[in-house]
């Protein structure tokens, strides 16, 4: 066993790192987005509204992202740049990766949002709908704030999957931290330095999310 | 309730033992199952090989076939031997030579100083060079004009070697590919600007995709590369009948014959 690897391959780790982190945070951000109006437009009385939202979650949800990411990348996007954008350069496989961790990270959080939602009791709605809020008002300034307090440990645990998951993206090349331990193991023939080098990272990744970010968000909407 | 708990604590602390114990003790199992093994031609050896470099190696519905598959069955039946081939992958074809599960490798192996550190390789039965797969209209002659570039690769091929070597090893614009047919696709879809492979494998895309423009260039830096059948360090008796069979097949005029049909014009 050859620990030296690691250091000699570093830039591979960093970069994965900061290609992980980067990955993680914007797919939690546009995710955490979508998956607001997808769940809300589950829960709509629209039929309009609630079939697509719904059909939506199953695909995503019912479906390895293992295979999301492959058709994605290897069809989607071409294929989409090849009608749209036919002069345009078709982006690289971290923007495939982005793509893949953000449509499915929203199907999971529009199932935590209807379910934060539909935990808080009817009557507030009413409350706010009686002293002249619209509908829309109500949800924004009543229902949600209190529904997203109720939220936050299952985002947390929502976000810690994405981050693990978004090693899969590995398989297309994309230079984040799954890809450095793949590259390097296979490479110079070390397999425990590499992928317990990398394990340790995530360890320390996930920590940070659970115990820094989830935690400091809870306290910081905790009324008091 | 109290039951299931307790059930399923036993189940995942056997499962967890059970795991700890395998994996210390495959070392020893291996030894005496190898001794236990009975000698003499009435042994089949697995051939391990990685089924996604055609023409090499490729899966044909259910059934291995290709370049390399046709010489070890010919070097088999020169040599005495039986044989069955398996699709092991590429890292696991190693592996398995490693722990004793694949007897030999056939697998566009180059027989480089690194992997000699690890395995015997038999006497060569191919010569390739690199080759780099570039848009028609390019500037580019040589490597070093691909300085800046992102280039797709195998990885821990030679093609990613020869990369590595020129740009260094953890230089940015390497994109590590888990077979080669992924990074001719980026390469058509515009996600890398130029692929280093084998000649074999980058002429045989090519010959497939008539409708698409590109160009297949030489860099005078790539050494000629040897492809060998790999066994494992020590493994002489198996080796001495692989060697035995290449001889023949290469004086009987048979690896010729695999040749032309294979690379035939």
């Amino acid at each position: 066993m050859d620990w030296s690897v690691v250091y000699d391959y570093r830039e591979l780790f960093i970069r994965g790192v900061w290609n992980t982190v980067l990955l993680t945070t914007v797919a939690v951000i546009c995710g955490t987005i979508l998956g607001l109006f997808i769940g809300l437009g589950k829960m709509s009385d629209k039929i309009y509204l609630k079939a697509p939202a719904a059909i939506y979650v199953e695909l995503f949800r019912g479906t390895p992202l293992f295979l999301q990411i492959l058709l994605i990348h290897t069809a989607v996007i071409p294929g989409i740049w090849g009608l749209f954008f036919p002069e345009a350069k078709v982006p690289e496989a971290l923007f495939s990766g982005f793509v893949a961790l953000t449509l499915n990270a929203a199907a999971y959080i529009a199932e935590i949002f209807r379910a934060g939602i539909q935990s808080i009791d009817p009557g507030q709605m009413e409350a706010a709908r009686s002293l002249g809020m619209t509908k829309g008002m109500a949800m924004r300034l009543i229902t949600i704030p209190q529904a997203f307090l109720r939220m936050l440990p299952a985002l947390g645990n929502e976000f810690i999957a994405l981050l693990k998951d978004s090693s899969l993206l590995a398989i297309i090349s994309t230079p984040e931290l799954g890809y450095a331990a793949f590259n390097i193991a296979k490479n110079t023939f070390e397999r425990f330095p590499p992928y317990l080098t990398s394990g340790a990272i995530y360890l320390v990744l996930t920590l940070f999310l659970s115990r820094v970010v989830v935690r400091g968000l809870e306290k910081r909407y905790t009324p008091k | 309730m109290k039951i299931g708990k307790k059930w399923l604590a036993t189940l995942a602390l056997t499962v967890g033992v059970g795991l700890l114990v395998s994996a210390c003790g495959s070392g020893g199992q291996q030894a005496s199952g190898g001794s236990a093994a009975p000698a003499g031609d009435s042994k089949v050896y697995v051939v391990g090989t990685d089924a996604a470099y055609p023409p090499f190696e490729k899966m044909e519905a259910d059934k291995i076939t290709g370049f390399d598959i046709d010489v070890i069955q010919a070097v088999a039946d020169a040599g005495g031997f039986k044989i069955e081939v398996k699709n092991t992958g590429w890292d696991p074809l190693f592996d398995g030579i490693d722990k004793g599960n694949v007897d030999l490798g056939i697998s566009a192996v180059t027989i480089t100083d690194e992997r000699k550190q690890k395995y015997d390789f038999s006497e060569p039965y191919f010569d390739a060079n690199q080759l780099i797969l570039l848009p028609e209209d390019t500037t580019v002659t040589k490597l070093a004009d691909l300085k800046g570039k992102k280039i797709g690769v195998q990885s821990a091929t030679t093609g990613e070697q020869v990369v590595k070597k020129a740009f260094g090893d953890t230089y940015e614009g390497i994109k590590g590919f888990d077979d080669t047919p992924s990074a001719v696709d980026d390469f058509f879809v515009g996600r890398v600007d130029a692929v280093v492979a084998d000649n074999a494998v980058l002429q045989d895309y090519a010959k497939k995709v008539k409708d698409k423009k590109f160009k297949l260039i030489k860099d005078d830096s790539f050494e000629v590369e040897h492809y060998g059948i790999m066994v494992k360090k020590g493994n002489a008796d198996l080796l001495n009948k692989i060697n035995q069979g290449l001889k023949t097949i290469k004086e009987n005029g048979k690896l010729k014959e695999i040749n032309e049909k294979y690379f035939g014009q």
